[in-house]
Order: C-alpha cells, then sequence, then structure tokens
C-alpha cells in the first residue's frame, strides 16, 4: 500500500525520499534499523530515528488506546491532527498559511468581494481533492452546491486540463524512471469525479444539507463538500433574523458533524457585505456575527493594489498570516510578484 | 436529490459581432445573469436590441433559435432604432432565418417599480412555460434594472437594507428562470460619478479593474456591493472623447472630436480580464479588431 507512508505525520521530502528508496508501505519500515535506513535515504541518523518513532507511534496508535469506545485522549487527537489530510490549493504560499492547504474534517468558510476569485478557488480545490495518493493527495470526489449559477464547465476543464498536465510533470519528476503516469486521466474523468447540484432556494439548500448524510454514505469517496455560496438564498425574505440565525446555526452544525463523521473537508464561501455600525459603513461577511461562530476556519480574500491576498481570520491553530496568491488560465496559482521576488534573489546571489 | 452530470458545455448567445464574442468567450452564457454597465450613451440599450436579434440565429450561427422578452424601464422603448437595426439584421442574415420580421419575436413589456418586477415574475414563468411563440424565449433582458431602485429608496440603513433584499429576491428568481428555461439573462445597470479616495465604492475593489473611467470622469456600477452580489458576470461599456487627430482642426475651425468606446470584463466566472473597442454604427454595434501597430494614442 502506497498509501500509508502518505499518512505518517513527517514532512513531504522526507516522505518524498521514504517513496524514492523504495519504503511504501508501514511494514517496509517496521523491521528496518536506523543506520540503514538513514543509509537508504541520505539523512542523518537523528532524522532516521524521528521517522521510525513516528512510524512505531502510528503501528500503536492504530491498535487503539481509546480507554472508553469512541472516546479519545489529547495525545490521540493531536496524532489526529497531525495526520489530518489536507486538500492544496495550488498556491504555495497560500497553502503555507494554511497548514498545508485546505483540512478535512473541519469547516473552512472563505469570503470576498466578488471577482476576488471565491468560486475559481472552490473550482481548484473541488479539482485538487482528486490528486492521487502517489502525489500526495486524497484521490476523492468533490461535491460542489452551486447556489448563485457561477459554476461554468467550460472554467472547471480548463482547469482540470492544466490539473492533468501538472499531476503528469510530477509524476515523471517523482519516479525519475520512464514509468508511464499508471491511468491515463482525462478532463472527462475529473469532472465526472464532481457531483454538482444547483441550488434555486434556500428550502432547496436545507433540504440538501440534510440529504447529504444519506448521499455520502453511499459515495464513501467524497472528500470535499463546497458550497458556493452559502449566503446568497438567506440574503432575502428573511423578516424575521431571528429564524434565519436558528437556520444558519442548525446548517452549520450538520455540516460540522459530516465534516467529523466522514472525515471531509467542508468549504463555505461567503459573500462581503457592508455593515452599518457606528454611523459608518465597514465591510464584512455577510450572514451577521452569530454565522461567525459556525466555522472552524475563516480566510478573508481581499485586493492588495493590482494583488490577491488572502487572510486567515480565525482559526484554532493557524495564526493569522496573509499571502498572495493568483487567478490564472490554469486556476489559483503562485502570486506573479512572489515568483519575481524569488527570481530576483536568485539573480542577485 | 440526483447530482447533475456536468458532462454539457455551456450555450452561448452571440452578440452578433465575432469580435465582442472573443472577447466574451463566445458570448453571453446560458443560465446566468451577464451585467452591462456603462454611463447613458455608451450603447447598453443598442447592445441589448442587438442580442434580442442575435438570439434569433440558429445555432450554427451562434445563436439560440430563441425569442426574447425584453423589459425595459426606461421610457419610450426605442422602437425606431430597433426597426433599424431589424432591417440591416434582416438583409446580414436572410438565409439563416425565415422570411419572418425579426422584431416579431422580440416581446416587449414595460416595467415601472422593483416590486412591479417581483409580481409580474409568476407571469413571465407561465409565458415562458407555455409559450406559443414561434421561437421559445430564451433571452431575457432588463434594460435597466438600476431605473428601477432610482427614486422609491432613500439612503438609510434602513432602506439600503430593504433594497438589498429586493436585490436578492430578483436575482434569485431570475437565476432559477435561467436554469429551468436555460435561459440568458442580460441586465443593464447605470454609473454613479465616484466621489472619495482609494479603490471603488467605500474602499472596496470589484473585478479586475482598480476603478472604472467613462467620459474621463472616474464612476462606479450604481446599486452597490450588494447588486454586484447578485450577478454572475459583469461587463463594462466605456466612452472616451478624443480629438480626432487626422481631422485634427478643420479648415472650417472646428475640432473633429471622435468617441473611443471599449467594452471590458470587469468579472466572469468563466473569463480572464479582456477588452475591445468597438463602433455604433447605423447598422448596429460591431467590435473593432485591435490593430498591431497601435496607430494613434490609445485610451489604456
Amino acid at each position: 500500500m502506497e498509501t500509508e507512508v502518505w499518512r505518517l505525520p513527517i514532512s513531504a521530502t522526507q516522505r518524498g525520499k521514504l517513496i524514492s528508496a523504495g519504503y511504501t508501505s508501514l511494514s517496509s519500515l517496521s523491521s528496518v534499523s536506523t543506520s540503514l535506513l538513514a543509509r537508504d535515504l541520505n539523512i542523518t541518523d537523528s532524522e532516521a530515528i524521528e521517522i521510525l518513532r513516528v512510524v512505531s507511534g502510528k503501528n500503536s496508535v492504530d491498535g487503539g488506546h481509546a480507554i472508553v469506545k469512541g472516546g479519545q485522549s489529547a495525545w490521540d487527537m493531536l496524532h489526529e491532527e497531525e495526520s489530518m489530510r489536507r486538500i492544496t490549493t495550488s498556491c504555495a504560499e497560500l497553502d503555507n498559511i494554511l497548514g498545508g492547504g485546505i483540512s478535512c474534517r473541519e469547516v473552512t468558510e472563505i469570503g470576498g468581494v466578488p471577482g476576488i476569485g471565491k468560486t475559481q478557488l472552490g473550482i481548484q480545490l473541488a479539482v485538487n481533492v482528486q490528486i492521487p495518493p502517489h502525489c500526495g493527495g486524497l484521490e476523492g470526489k468533490a461535491i460542489y452546491i452551486d447556489t448563485e449559477g457561477s459554476f461554468m464547465v467550460e472554467r472547471v476543464l480548463q482547469i482540470a486540463e492544466a490539473y492533468i498536465e501538472d499531476m503528469a510533470e510530477y509524476h515523471r519528476f517523482l519516479y525519475k524512471d520512464s514509468r508511464a503516469s499508471p491511468v491515463e486521466t482525462q478532463g472527462k474523468d475529473i469532472l465526472e469525479s464532481i457531483y454538482y447540484f444547483r441550488v434555486c432556494s434556500y428550502t432547496e439548500q436545507i433540504a440538501l444539507i440534510n440529504f447529504l448524510d444519506k448521499f455520502v454514505s453511499e459515495h464513501k469517496d467524497v472528500k470535499l463538500v463546497i458550497i458556493d455560496s452559502v449566503t446568497f438564498h438567506f440574503r432575502q425574505d428573511f423578516d424575521d433574523l431571528a429564524l434565519r440565525t436558528r437556520v444558519l446555526s442548525s446548517m452549520a452544525l450538520k455540516l460540522m458533524q459530516l465534516a467529523k463523521k466522514f472525515s471531509l473537508a467542508v468549504v463555505l464561501l461567503n459573500q462581503v457585505t457592508t455593515k452599518y455600525t457606528e454611523g459608518s459603513f465597514q465591510l464584512s461577511l455577510a450572514l451577521g456575527d452569530s454565522w461567525s461562530h459556525s466555522c472552524t476556519n475563516r480566510v478573508i480574500l481581499y485586493w492588495n493594489g493590482n494583488e490577491r491576498y488572502a487572510y486567515i481570520d480565525k482559526s484554532p491553530s493557524l495564526r493569522s498570516a496573509s499571502a498572495p496568491f493568483s487567478v490564472t488560465g490554469r486556476g489559483i496559482r503562485n502570486s506573479d510578484s512572489s515568483c519575481k521576488r524569488s527570481k530576483l534573489m536568485h539573480s542577485s546571489e | 436529490m440526483k447530482p447533475e452530470t456536468l458532462l454539457l458545455p455551456t450555450e452561448k448567445c452571440t452578440l452578433g459581432c465575432p469580435v465582442m464574442d472573443r472577447c466574451l468567450g463566445g458570448g453571453i452564457p446560458c443560465k446566468s445573469i451577464t451585467e452591462i454597465v456603462a454611463e447613458s450613451g455608451s450603447g447598453k440599450t443598442q447592445l441589448c436590441l442587438q442580442l434580442s436579434l442575435s438570439a434569433q440565429l440558429p445555432p450554427s450561427h451562434g445563436g439560440l433559435s430563441a425569442s426574447s422578452l425584453f423589459l425595459h424601464t426606461e421610457f419610450p422603448f426605442p422602437s425606431r432604432r430597433l426597426h433599424q437595426l431589424s432591417v440591416s439584421f434582416q438583409s446580414l442574415h436572410r438565409q439563416a432565418l425565415n422570411n419572418n420580421n425579426p422584431s416579431d419575436n422580440i416581446f416587449v413589456q414595460s416595467v415601472h417599480s422593483a416590486d412591479q418586477l417581483l409580481d409580474i415574475m409568476p407571469k413571465i414563468e407561465s409565458f415562458l412555460a407555455n409559450s406559443r411563440t414561434q421561437l421559445p424565449v430564451r433571452l431575457i433582458v432588463i434594460d435597466s434594472v438600476a431605473a428601477l431602485f432610482r427614486s422609491e429608496f432613500e439612503n438609510t440603513p434602513g432602506d439600503l437594507k430593504r433594497r438589498s433584499s429586493i436585490f436578492f429576491a430578483i436575482s434569485a428568481k431570475l437565476k432559477a428562470l435561467a436554469r429551468s428555461f436555460d435561459l440568458a439573462v442580460v441586465v443593464t445597470n447605470q454609473v454613479v460619478d465616484f466621489v472619495g479616495s482609494g479603490e471603488g465604492v467605500n474602499g472596496v475593489r470589484v473585478g479586475n479593474l482598480g476603478s472604472l473611467y467613462s467620459s474621463g470622469r472616474r464612476v462606479c456600477p450604481a446599486l452597490g456591493l450588494a447588486w454586484a452580489n447578485c450577478i454572475n458576470s459583469r461587463v463594462f461599456l466605456s466612452r472616451e472623447e478624443t480629438v480626432n487627430s487626422y481631422a485634427g482642426r478643420g479648415e472650417d475651425g472646428y475640432v473633429y472630436m471622435q468617441t473611443r468606446r471599449r467594452l471590458c470584463v470587469v468579472f466572469a466566472p468563466h473569463l480572464p480580464y479582456s477588452s475591445c473597442e468597438f463602433v455604433i454604427r447605423r447598422d448596429g454595434v460591431f467590435g473593432v479588431e485591435p490593430q498591431v501597430q497601435e496607430d494613434h494614442g490609445s485610451s489604456r
């Protein structure tokens, strides 16, 4: 099983070295000595000890320590968090501030003004969740719930085709031999792994979210649920704001449970609104204050001059930071200026 | 509930000009709302009229083989201009159309207020569903949506809230119709002069362009941020008066002015930033092929 090594909470370089040296399964690591591993991987002994410590820890966790069935110790939880799978955004700096990407088992809210790239990021994630395990991905499927009608198939196809090219190249880089990529993926296959639902009212939206539990039980390979946007249908016809708050919080709760139960990532896209406070208009994410407690992580996308930036507004585990990103023909990518910066640094060396 | 198949491409409706179509990735997409925003006299209405005609073309010519519903909120409806355009349209596409008068396939309805628009939505729906028209209706134009909100609402927090709730109600209804009847929906919007500093309204930048200019003034789309959340794509038409450098100052002492018009994609889920210059002629609105060598000072 190649996937086993990918589950280890070790750095990507170490993982890459393990795989290229042929250590793909946990059992292949269980009997190897420290010095042998260090030599095979061309790393220091202490690094090898560290890897083996993680491997043995992993084995014992698999055996299960829980005192009460269903209960977890904080140590187990920490371990679980470390090995938590993430979905890359295809922008290194954005991944960096997100701690590796959008995390599974959590609800992440992403908000920003129209045209900043929320839908683009949503589509990119729906494609990236399909990255095969030998390239460090989840090989999952995505559910895309479109409430606004901005999901354009031609755009998804563009991003999917760029993704296929990138994966082929990464594969060649990872296994320097001539071994061809195991299966020829096509844009069509990527589209077929996205379950698309178009929702035209808030009642439909609530009904669909209630139905997701059943749908995901039948489609266990779903690793990502995107709602683009969670807001749209809740900004009309709600004279009773208390009712809106109740409906929204029960929806958020369901999504949170879904994320935990099936260890999948939930991404909610939100709009920006002007809020009237103390005599002036200020920008904030829509749906009000009580909603802002509903998500585990909150990311705000904004313009900084001519550049797009993302900012971690709220997260229990990430520090608040911001990073530039860009929207290109191929999808979400590193920002142009950060490429320029690194080029400049190289040329000045 | 079942997921939908994604293997069908989104249909597009031609604007009646290959240059502008290329700029918009093939035309106006079905199943979503496209906004055309511009100051008055920039060609919004003319572009909408031309679109209503082009929609009648068969898919082989980039159209939808469809008739259209034109909701106008500004008076009077420009029937004379429509007639003019339809005559040249008919002579241009004689083979593609069967010999009907193209104006017969454009249904016109006047709307006076936002509430009235919401009230007639069920009527529109039944018109679309039991259409006894020769061609099915697959294009709705609202020209302009801004005029519906011009007078009734005060600039107070309460009224703004009520106003944005109506925006979302209108948009949701239009999107639902667009989806069930596979419609292209086009709305036009006006601009307001930009007051203040920074980017956009209240310092908010929306879309590709940090700032929009038309007739030498800095402008921003009317109806604010809430409305911008209600549309899928936004296209901006700008105009700039420039002195015609060829004619220069004529012998009669007059300065010859030339209007340079430009169409820009402000935001769209399926398009990168792109723009093209266009002209308005007697026979319609046409994009200008970008010249390899810019001969005289471009307005970029």
